[in-house]
Order: C-alpha cells, then sequence, then structure tokens
C-alpha cells in the first residue's frame, strides 16, 4: 500500500462529509439568533480534520511506508459471515441467523469439532434468548422461529 | 459529609447490590483474563444487562466490571505473558519473568495486593476531590464547559494506542457522529438519509459494542489459533514482611501517579501503569533487577493501573467527560439511567453517588479475596480457545444491542462500527478517541451554541473567560508542548 494511501483516502471521505453538509437545510436567522447553522459545526469539523489530515501526510512524509500484514483468511471469512448474518436476519429470522453464523464463526476460526461448535452455537442463543425474552421482557423482530415461538 | 458516608455504609445492607458486586466481579476477572476481552469490551457488553436494574445497581455493575477487570488482567500478564487488558503490558515485564522463576504465587500475590491498594486508594481520593471539583464546576457556564470539552478532546492527542494526529483526526470524527439526527434547535436532520430512527442521533450502546467488542472480535480472528503456554501456579502467596518494606513506598508512589492520570480527561489504566513502572524503576535501589522479575516492577504498574479506575470517575461523575474507554461506557450507563453527569449529581443525587463509590470499594475488597483464592481457577479460564469464546461474544454483542431499543437498526450499527474499528485498528487509529468523540460531541456543539448565544454572536468573547482560557491553554500545551520542548531542544543543540 502506497503510504499516502491512508491521507488520501480520509481527505476523500472528510471533502464528502463536506459536500453532504453544504447540502442540509438553513434555518432562518429569526430561530438561530446568534448561533450557527446546522450545517456549520460539521463542515467546520470537516476542516479541522483535513488539516489534521494534512499534518499526517506531512509526518508520513518523512517516515517510510508502513508495513501492513494482508488481512488473515479468517478475518475475511468473519467478514463474510456478518454479511450473511445481516442477509439471513433480514430475510428469515435472527435467532435463525445467530447460530449459523456462531457455527460458522467457530468453523472459520479453527474449531475441528462439530459437536463442540453446534453446541455452543445453539445452546448460547437459546440460553441467551430464554433470558432477554423472559426475564428482561425484549420482545424479538419476528421471523420464521420467533413467530413460531410467540404463535 | 455524614450523609455521604451513610450512603456509602448502606451498600452493606444492600445484599441484592452485594450479591451483584460479589457476581461481577466474578465476571470482570473472568473478562479480564481473556486476552482480547477487556474491561471496556466488557462493561460495553453488559451494559445492555443492566437496563432493567435500579441506577444504582447498573452503575455498581459497570464500576465493579471496570475495577475488576483491569486487576484480573494481572493474571494472565504473569502466567501466560499475554495481558489480558492493555493496562496489564507493564505487568508482564516483571511478572512474568518472575513466573518463570518458579515465583508465579508470589508475582499474583504482590499484583493482587498493590491492585487492591491503588483501587482502595483512589476510591478514597474520589470520594474527596469528586465533590471539591464540583464546587469548582458550579462556577461553569456554556464558554467554561465549551472549554473542557475542548481540553477533554485535546487530551485524546496522548491516549496510548495511535499517534498523535490520528487519535485527533479520531476524536474529531466521533465528534462529527454525534451530529448526526436532528440538530437541537432548529430540527434540522443532519445526515439522517431519510432514516427516521436516527432523529435522535446515533445510539450510543451499539456503537460503543460495535467499536469495541465487534473490532476485537475481528482483530482476534487474525491470531485465532494462537497456542498460549501457561506457567505452574501452586497457590497465591501473600507478599512477606520483606516484600512489604521493599515495595510500599512503590505502592504509595504508584497509587498517587495513577490515580493523577486516572483525573486527566482521556487517559486511562495504561498509560498510568507504564508510568508507574518507569516510576519505580527510577526510584528503585535496585533498578537493574527490572525486567528480571523485580517485585517493585509489579507493584509499580499494578497500583498505578488501579488506581486510574478511581481517577478515571471523578471527571467522568463531576464533569461528564470521561477519563477512559470503560469510563465513556460508564457515562452512557449514567446517561440511560436518567443520572446527569455533572456538579449536579453532587447535590441531587449525592445519596446514589456514594453508594456507587461504596460498591466501588467493596468491589476492589472482593477482587483482593477472589485474587488470592481463585486465581488459580480463572488462569485456566484464560485457556478457553478463542474459536469459541468469540462466537459467544458475537451472539452477546447482537442480542445486548437490540434489546437496548427493540431494534434492528442498533444491530447493523454494531456491525457497521465493528467493521470501522477494525479498519481503524487496522491502520493505526485507536477507537477510543471516537468512542469519546461521540460522547462530548453533544457537549461541545451545544455549549459552543450557547456561548455564541451569550456572546451575541461574538466569539472571541470566548477567550476573555478566565477559567475558560486556562483549559484553552491547558489545550494548546497538550498539543503543542512535546513540539515546542523538541523545537527548543533542537535549537539549543
Amino acid at each position: 500500500m502506497h503510504k499516502y494511501t491512508i491521507p488520501v483516502s480520509l481527505s476523500g471521505l472528510w471533502i464528502i462529509i463536506i459536500y453532504l453538509a453544504l447540502q442540509l437545510d438553513t434555518s432562518p436567522p429569526l430561530i438561530i439568533g446568534d448561533s450557527m447553522q446546522p450545517r456549520s459545526f460539521p463542515i467546520f469539523l470537516m476542516i479541522l480534520n483535513l488539516i489534521l489530515t494534512m499534518v499526517l501526510a506531512r509526518q508520513m512524509w518523512t517516515m517510510p511506508a508502513e508495513e501492513h500484514a494482508s488481512v488473515a483468511l479468517p478475518t475475511w471469512l468473519s467478514i463474510v459471515v456478518l454479511i450473511l448474518f445481516c442477509v439471513t436476519t433480514i430475510y428469515a429470522d435472527m435467532f435463525l441467523a445467530l447460530p449459523l453464523a456462531m457455527f460458522a464463526l467457530a468453523l472459520v476460526w479453527g474449531e475441528r469439532n462439530i459437536f463442540m461448535a453446534s453446541g455452543v452455537a445453539l445452546v448460547t442463543p437459546y440460553l441467551v434468548f430464554m433470558l432477554f425474552s423472559e426475564v428482561l421482557m425484549v420482545r424479538f423482530p419476528r421471523g420464521i422461529l420467533i413467530d413460531w415461538y410467540y404463535g | 459529609m455524614s450523609e455521604a458516608l451513610a450512603s456509602m455504609a448502606l451498600v452493606l445492607f444492600d445484599p441484592y447490590l452485594l450479591f451483584l458486586i460479589v457476581i461481577t466481579t466474578v465476571i470482570g476477572i473472568v473478562i479480564g483474563v481473556l486476552p482480547g476481552l477487556g474491561a471496556t469490551t466488557g462493561a460495553a457488553l453488559l451494559l445492555p444487562f443492566t437496563l432493567t436494574m435500579e441506577p444504582v445497581h447498573a452503575i455498581a455493575v459497570l464500576a465493579t466490571i471496570y475495577v475488576s477487570a483491569t486487576f484480573a488482567g494481572s493474571i494472565t500478564a504473569i502466567l501466560i505473558n499475554t495481558p489480558g487488558t492493555s493496562a496489564a503490558a507493564a505487568t508482564t515485564f516483571d511478572g512474568f519473568p518472575l513466573a518463570q522463576k518458579g515465583e508465579a504465587g508470589r508475582a499474583l500475590g504482590v499484583a493482587v495486593v498493590s491492585s487492591a491498594i491503588g483501587g482502595i486508594f483512589s476510591v478514597i481520593i474520589l470520594c474527596i476531590a469528586a465533590p471539591l471539583l464540583a464546587l469548582i464546576a458550579y462556577e461553569f457556564r456554556p464558554p467554561e464547559y465549551f472549554a473542557l470539552t475542548v481540553f477533554g478532546l485535546s487530551m485524546l492527542a496522548s491516549i496510548s494506542a495511535g499517534g498523535a494526529i490520528k487519535n485527533l483526526i479520531g476524536g474529531v470524527f466521533g465528534v462529527w457522529l454525534a451530529t448526526i439526527g436532528a440538530e437541537r434547535v432548529t430540527a434540522i436532520e443532519r445526515f439522517m438519509f431519510g432514516n427516521y430512527e436516527l432523529y435522535e442521533g446515533l445510539s450510543f450502546v451499539p456503537v460503543m459494542i460495535g467499536l469495541f467488542a465487534m473490532s476485537e472480535l475481528l482483530v482476534q480472528s487474525q491470531t485465532a489459533n494462537k497456542i498460549m503456554n501457561i506457567a505452574r501456579l501452586d497457590a497465591v502467596r501473600l507478599p512477606t514482611k520483606d516484600d512489604y518494606r521493599k515495595i510500599w513506598r512503590t505502592i504509595v508512589r504508584s497509587s498517587g501517579i495513577g490515580t493523577f492520570i486516572g483525573i486527566l480527561p482521556a487517559e486511562g489504566a495504561t498509560v498510568a501503569s507504564m508510568i508507574g513502572y518507569s516510576e519505580a524503576k527510577r526510584w528503585s535501589k535496585q533498578p537493574d533487577e527490572f525486567g528480571k522479575g523485580s517485585i517493585e516492577g509489579i507493584a509499580g504498574a499494578e497500583a498505578a493501573n488501579n488506581s486510574a479506575t478511581g481517577g478515571a470517575m471523578v471527571p467522568t461523575l463531576v464533569l461528564g467527560i470521561p477519563g477512559s474507554g470503560t469510563t465513556a461506557i460508564i457515562l452512557v450507563g449514567l446517561m440511560v439511567h436518567g443520572l446527569r453527569p455533572g456538579p449536579y449529581l453532587f447535590t441531587e443525587q449525592v445519596g446514589k453517588v456514594y453508594q456507587i463509590f461504596g460498591a466501588m470499594f467493596l468491589a476492589n475488597i472482593a477482587f483482593l479475596l477472589m485474587g488470592l483464592y481463585l486465581a488459580k481457577f480463572f488462569a485456566q479460564i484464560s485457556l478457553i480457545p478463542a474459536r469459541l469464546l468469540w462466537p459467544i461474544v458475537f451472539c452477546l454483542s447482537i442480542v445486548g444491542a437490540y434489546a437496548l431499543n427493540s431494534s434492528l437498526l442498533d444491530v447493523w450499527l454494531v456491525l457497521i462500527f465493528g467493521v470501522i474499528g477494525f479498519v481503524a485498528r487496522r491502520y493505526g487509529f485507536a477507537v477510543a478517541p471516537i468512542a469519546v468523540g461521540l460522547i462530548l460531541g453533544h457537549m461541545v456543539e451545544v455549549n459552543l451554541q450557547n456561548s455564541l448565544k451569550m456572546f451575541e454572536g461574538n466569539w472571541l468573547l470566548l477567550f476573555t473567560q478566565p477559567i475558560a482560557v486556562v483549559f484553552f491553554i491547558l489545550a494548546f500545551l497538550g498539543l503543542c508542548g512535546p513540539y515546542i520542548f523538541q523545537w527548543i531542544m533542537k535549537r539549543d543543540k
């Protein structure tokens, strides 16, 4: 990775936020009085961050590029599991997605004992569900399993 | 004062609170010994469980987690050379070498006693300093609060992980995150993209869980199959008279250092333990022993990191400015339970505040006893494989975040901020500044707005308020002091 990738990416992000802030509505002077427009503060913050990012780039100028080891396979796979968890939660059920994601995470992280992985993936969400649903009275989002449980 | 002491004593007559302190101390120690799961992650995970509790019980639970997990990091630091929390990193320097010499029990004994003394010392200082600071804070108006928050944010530059500039960028980004939602005066929607669940702004709890717990999950996934070797531990030994003679000055000095560092906004136990350790070495009669198993080194680091816990509660409770990542979560807990942090807490809710102090005091006693008698058992827990532990953390994070508002948006926030936190940490940005910035963001903007109204739009008048000027100067020195000092040294050469 080039040593200026971080400052350039960050600067791009701050500029996008400034652009978004400029699109915000303005308030009539009567309401805000001597205070500032709602968009002024975020713009000020992002200008401050642009300056700080330039200082960061200046610091990096004198230093050799930092070496970053490539992201490990289990990390990539964990992120994929998180995405699949979102999809399953939206289209099926959060309490179906949780055991599946937990089981997949355990395997991705190197667990080879299927019984152990599935045991943890089934027992933990069950206990957590019972605690939150029956003791703390939390209602979980409807889905295949939750509909069946709530009746 | 008598009312305050009576409130502290009330803790002893609340069996449910005592039960919670004992259970939470066990949980805190377990969290502390599991590498990767520190006090901050533990507090973030437990926060949703406290929602149905009484405010005092809830904050006592979070404070107990803070105290006990900070101590417990030393158990793995000594036995497996892996600090359970970053605050215990300095303990590895001498703790592990002493354990390798076959004196793990002695090392743990020194660590637990030093931690408990440091923790109790800081609670005593907390009881004295917090009301005094509250008296001064009564004088604060919006300009002073604005200057104070600027000072708090400037202190982010010196948070242990990440460079100064990177921490400041993270802090400013966190303040920007606080602007998401409807602006409070004009109700103009900012960065909501049509999602009305964001009208009240980003919910703190899922962001904290995402930044601390979920990002840690992704960080830990890179070292998932690390094999650890545990040093042999027969029993924890209390320090002998000779040991006490050798370390008592170090404990007192480090307790003072730790409490002071903890009081500084945005500093925390990690910085305290490093300074406590280096000062112990500087003042030692046998500095050559450091790094080879010196009990002074262990005492210096441990007394400092646990005394920082009480110190960090001072700005959190009195000024609403978190002294560390964990106190940022405790601050969220206070807000969620309707306790408004600030000087008025010491007049309106004085009983509750002193019960929280009492709970922290008892938490130090509880981990002292458990550390002495159960350290061997807790050490075994540290060997639970990460590949089974982290899926459980994932489940708790998701359900805990959802439970707060029964909103799936909070679940998505956990995942989004988990990935943001992971990317940030990968490129050398600490996540604590983002969290502190988010919490202080509202305070910064509102106090700036109110100051401008006070001064009829003339912001230069901010610099005519003496207390505010002091904070601005401190902020400037905090940010530029090291560079000015470097420049002067260079010029003199």
